[in-house]
């Protein structure tokens, strides 16, 4: 299944990738955080703060690249993101604690 | 030994582990070992609020509204809260202050606790603007039993903690004979040991037991019913998140190591007692739900959907320490209530929306031409 998360992207910056849950497979621009991309898709992920001190969105990160524009007060475990925050960076997977 | 509010030492706190090092003396933020807590004290003051803020006159007429048994829910949780926030108000800064080593993160101990004593000013707000006799409700957090059984649970670490470092601080490490309670044994490592448990039970207090009671708060507002009080919580839980990031952080930091090197052997041996800390206080937060609702339920809630909840936020919480997680619950059965944690839509007055981003006088001081380019030639 893949579902275009994203609507009335920049033309100027094409970055697509994908993300890799499961089986399911979304695609996400790098113009917002994962978080709101995932929640487009139809895929519940628990937050709270959604600003990156409440640590509630974290997630597996299982491989790929994510990027914090700027760097969130919660702790990140080594293996996991924060979706609230991250910008993907590249085709990434990940999965639920 | 003995504490000094001014360490005359020459020393450099960029050595010092977070606690049990040197007394802290010049509080300086110029440089800082762990500056994640700066961070949470700027954080801390960006949320600043007062209770007084938040009117409750509708909430009074509401309240008379509520059915008997939703009432006992209201002021129940109400009490609890009570309790939570006077161990939270002075504690860290009674237990933690003595024997912290690092000028950031004695400053966001101090920071933490006062925004706790906010809290405890805003019960006595709703309380005096919903019932016309306060005392009955505060005088119950005392001799109420189902209280009193989370007031040991919530308190005893704190205070193992405060005898441990009151016996160090006058007579020094050794066996100690204490009067009505024997010989106390003070190590570095019985002290450490205490200390690591009791940052683990004040993570659960902020990251678990709240939210039982946030939750039956925010069920009401969804009905629209108590909805001052509701901007209150919303208010309390904002900072309640960030004081959890606190704990969290100095968990990760003596587990993984990455301060005191003992600290990760004491992580690693206590794991078992932190998971237990965990599960116990899981467990009484469900019999505070049946509790709650032992004369009947609310709509939207009730003992087993409340029970769920509790299960599912402290799988969460584990695994932001690194734990695993307990309970088979993997979703959360109350999603709606995440919408009232968001913190960035907290609204005290109508006139005035409490961006978390937004400071009083705030400057920008990055200009440059080109920022005048929309004035055109004057």
């Amino acid at each position: 299944m893949t579902i275009l998360a994203t609507s009335n992207k920049a033309p100027e910056d094409p970055q697509v990738h994908r993300v890799l849950l499961g089986k399911q497979q979304i695609l996400v621009s790098e113009d917002e955080p994962l978080l709101p991309q995932l929640e487009r898709a139809g895929v519940t992920i628990e937050y709270q703060c959604r600003e990156g001190y409440c640590s509630s969105c974290a997630i597996k990160l299982l491989w790929g690249k994510v990027e914090y524009p700027v760097e969130p007060l919660a702790w990140i475990h080594s293996g996991a993101m924060l979706a609230c925050c991250a910008i993907v960076k590249s085709d990434i997977e990940i999965g639920f604690f | 030994m003995s504490y000094s509010t001014f360490n005359r030492k020459k020393f450099d706190s960029l050595q010092e582990p977070m606690f049990f090092g040197e007394n802290v003396n010049v509080a300086r933020y110029d440089q800082q070992k762990h500056p994640i807590f700066e961070k949470l004290i700027e954080k801390q003051l960006s949320f600043f609020w007062r209770p007084e803020e938040v009117d409750l006159s509708n909430d009074r007429k509401d309240f008379l509204k509520l059915e008997v048994h939703e009432q006992h829910i209201f002021l129940s949780n109400l009490k609890y809260q009570t309790l939570l926030d006077s161990v939270q108000g002075r504690s860290p800064n009674v237990a933690l202050l003595p024997i912290v080593s690092l000028p950031e993160l004695e400053t966001w101990i101090e920071t933490w606790s006062f925004s706790e004593t906010i809290h405890s000013r805003s019960y006595t707000h709703i309380i005096r603007n919903i019932v016309n006799d306060p005392t009955k409700v505060f005088d119950d957090i005392i001799v109420n039993d189902e209280i009193a059984k989370r007031a040991i649970s919530v308190s005893k670490y704190y205070d193992d903690l405060i005898e441990l470092v009151n016996l160090y601080n006058t007579l020094g490490l050794g066996v100690h004979h204490v009067p009505e309670r024997g010989d106390v044994t003070v190590s570095m490592h019985s002290l450490k040991k205490a200390l690591y448990l009791t940052v683990a039970s004040v993570n659960v207090l902020e990251a678990i037991r709240f939210y039982v009671s946030f939750a039956c708060s925010f069920a009401f507002a969804e009905r629209t019913l108590m909805e001052g009080n509701a901007k209150i919580i919303k208010l309390i839980a904002r900072d309640e998140a960030l004081h959890l990031n606190g704990t969290q952080h100095m968990m990760n930091l003596m587990a993984l190591g990455r301060d005191d090197p003992e600290m990760a052997k004491i992580a690693e041996e206590c794991k078992d007692d932190v998971i237990n800390i965990f599960v116990e206080a899981a467990q009484q937060e469900k019999d505070w739900a049946k509790y709650l609702f032992k004369d009947g339920s609310m709509i939207g809630l009730n003992a087993q959907i409340l029970g769920q909840y509790v299960e599912y936020i402290t799988n969460v919480r584990m695994q932001a320490v690194g734990l695993e997680a307990q309970f088979e619950t993997k979703n959360n059965p109350i999603p709606w209530i995440n919408a009232w944690l968001v913190s960035d839509n907290v609204q005290v007055a109508p006139q005035e929306a409490e961006i978390t981003s937004y400071l009083v006088g705030q400057i920008d001081n990055d200009l440059d031409g080109a920022d005048f380019d929309d004035f055109g030639d004057l």
